[in-house]
């Protein structure tokens, strides 16, 4: 395996808390932070003037005593932290919330903000269900006017150049996370996937200019390695929210390595740069949000979804597929049906785990993986 | 060649040690808090049932929710493949290993040669599981080992509705004060444990020959009672079912010397 990294200490320190140092630093500096918990958010819309994004998240939670006086238990644990923690003042630091409609979960956490707490800025952006044409002006305009709120409330500039010039940070940034996920491709990565996604998560619950000397000097360190050898299998990761890497470190400590990550917090095709065009930077980011976003939400979309694993497999040489899916995400619950059947008749051995948010039944996931590569022969 | 296999479960740990293909000694013993003081305790008695000492094992292979605690192990395999593989040597016609033991059920499909296909598991909760019937025994103050031939003599048929092991001991506790029949509510309860596993086994088709393991499997009204839940006969496996994941491991470490 690949010797323990003492940069990737920073990256673990930056998820020890929403309101990590970076966050203070920025936030110390003027600038204003504003979370956000789905992917049709795009981050370089959030990036511009002294706008910067974070990827709501809740690390460490214990449990949701709070929240659970406000949400069903039948809402997923993801949603249910996010307002356990908002409600224990772990986000105090944000001034904006934006959120979209994609489930009945995060419609009814809105709710309860805008209920409980009543920020100043919170934002519904009401992106559509299917891709095509006329979507694609709806979804324009929903971008335009929350930028046009986002400049009447913050007074950030939103024009045009400065647009543009937060889409090429964003490229510069992603390009060179998508550089590191690219090792992965080798038949010996040098980065395993919980250290990936460690990088990945901490960006995006970070200022990603504050983050990306890290990630430059993470990206030296492991191009010096000689990559993870004797793994029993090379494995894929798909599904909804997954922010806590010792769910992948769990899964790799059965020898096998997750070299590709296909949901929402993970980088395929999440961290695709920005075809910076001259069309209105809002029509750009529209369509850009479209392609890098695969959600079961979306209807008439099952086949991209489909598609993008299986030669996300191909590319990757991944030998089977982990499918985790949150209780009670609807969403991804019904897409795992088809789903599974449709990897298996492509001949892709699939996994599929019910998990909570926070990592928890360690002995059984083990085990689960273990039988899962003993199943393809590993 | 001696080789072991030692299966470190949630209630009980079992060790079998085998020697060119056949068993020498098999042992079960209840856990303790610490899965490496059961494991070496099983390992003790076997070892003194076939009259050698811990050197003389060649290779063993740990599996269970313990087997990384396991100390003499050399290697381990998940309890789903050494069921599989347990199963399978001793009966070579099975396609399918119903396995309930103390903290789990789980379904196994297997190919010709023992190899998992696909497997289901319920391990979230008690309901389907051995600690279930084991819970339920001390509600209804009878022995665990009774509970199999309590259940055939029931007479009338019970639904025991509650899945949860907490409520469903409510509900016993309400049936005796009804004044009951312990075999009906015994019987019930291996029809609603029953039910639940067939589902789970269902999801994968089931396939014969079909074989159940584990220590639920040495009783006798569960055996039955997941035969008419499955609608298939379930065959016997002829050794002591809790030990089929152990023997599983001790064929893994056989394998594994020969290769």
């Amino acid at each position: 395996m690949a010797i323990p990294s003492k940069t990737i200490k920073v990256f673990e320190e930056l998820l020890e808390s929403p309101q990590n140092r970076l966050v203070e630093q920025a936030v110390e500096s003027g600038r204003i932070p504003i979370g956000y918990s789905c992917s049709f958010v795009p981050e370089a819309l959030l990036m511009a003037d002294k706008l910067f994004p974070l990827r709501l998240h809740a690390p460490g939670l214990a449990g949701t005593e709070l929240a659970d006086n406000y949400l069903s238990c039948f809402v997923c644990s993801y949603t249910r932290g996010l307002l356990e923690f908002a409600m224990d003042g772990r986000y105090d630091l944000l001034k904006g919330w934006v959120f979209v409609p994609s489930c009945a979960h995060m419609q009814r956490l809105y709710d309860n903000l805008e209920y409980l707490q009543k920020p100043d800025f919170n934002h519904i952006l009401d992106v559509p269900r299917k891709v095509n044409n006329d979507t694609l002006l709806w979804m324009t305009e929903e971008l335009q006017m929350l930028a046009d709120k986002l400049a009447h409330h913050f007074g950030a500039d939103m024009s045009d150049v400065s647009l543009r010039k937060a889409m090429e940070q964003w490229n510069d940034f992603a390009s060179v996370v998508q550089s590191i996920g690219d090792l992965r491709k080798k038949p010996n990565p040098p980065i395993n996937g919980a250290e990936f996604h460690q990088i990945v998560m901490a960006s995006l619950a970070s200022p990603k200019d504050l983050i990306l000397p890290y990630i430059l000097d993470f990206k030296k360190e492991i191009e010096q390695r000689e990559g993870i050898k004797n793994s029993r299998a090379r494995l894929m990761l798909v599904g909804g929210h997954l922010h806590d890497p010792e769910f992948i470190r769990v899964i790799e400590s059965q020898g096998c390595v997750v070299v590709a990550d296909r949901f929402c917090t993970g980088t395929i095709p999440g961290f695709k740069t920005i075809d910076i065009n001259n069309d209105s930077p809002y029509k750009i980011l529209a369509e850009y949000t479209f392609a890098k976003t695969l959600c079961p939400r979306m209807m008439e979309d099952f086949d991209r979804r489909l598609n993008t694993i299986i030669d996300t497999v191909k590319e990757y040489n991944a030998d089977g597929v982990v499918l985790e899916i949150i209780k009670f995400c609807d969403l991804w619950g019904v897409d795992a049906m088809p789903l599974v059947s449709a990897l298996r008749d492509n001949g892709i051995p699939v996994l599929r785990l019910e998990r909570e948010y926070c990592l928890g039944g360690e002995g059984q996931l083990r085990t689960r993986v273990q039988a899962f590569i003993e199943s393809m022969g590993k | 060649m001696i080789v072991a296999g030692c299966d470190v479960g949630s209630l009980t740990a079992k060790t079998v040690i085998m020697k060119n293909n056949e068993i020498l000694a098999a042992q079960v013993v209840r856990a303790k808090s610490h899965p490496e003081e059961s494991a070496r305790e099983v390992m003790d008695k076997a070892l003194e049932q076939a009259g050698l000492v811990i050197d003389e094992i060649a290779f063993c292979v740990g599996t269970g929710y313990g087997r990384t605690s396991i100390p003499f192990a050399k290697m381990v395999e998940s309890e789903i493949a050494c069921h599989g593989r347990g199963a399978q040597w001793q009966m070579p016609s099975v396609r399918m290993v119903i396995d309930i033991g103390g903290q789990d059920a789980k379904a196994i499909r297997l190919d010709d040669k023992g190899n998992v296909i696909r497997y289901v598991y319920n391990d979230k909760c008690a309901s389907g599981t051995g600690r279930f019937l084991e819970v339920m025994a001390d509600a209804l103050n009878i022995d665990l080992t009774e509970m199999g031939a309590v259940s055939l003599t029931s007479q009338n048929l019970i639904s025991i509705s509650n899945q949860c092991v907490i409520f469903a001991e409510t509900e016993i506790v309400s049936l005796v004060n009804e004044g009951k029949d312990i075999a009906d509510i015994v019987s019930g309860l291996h029809n609603a444990l029953a039910h639940r596993v067939a589902a789970l086994a269902k999801g994968i088709e089931l396939q014969e020959d079909i074989v159940m393991t584990g220590g639920v499997a040495k009783n006798v009204g569960m055996f039955t009672a997941l035969e008419k839940a499955l609608g298939k006969k379930i065959k016997n496996i002829g050794r002591d079912p809790q030990i089929n994941g152990a023997i599983g491991a001790a064929i893994f470490a056989a394998e594994r010397l020969r290769n």
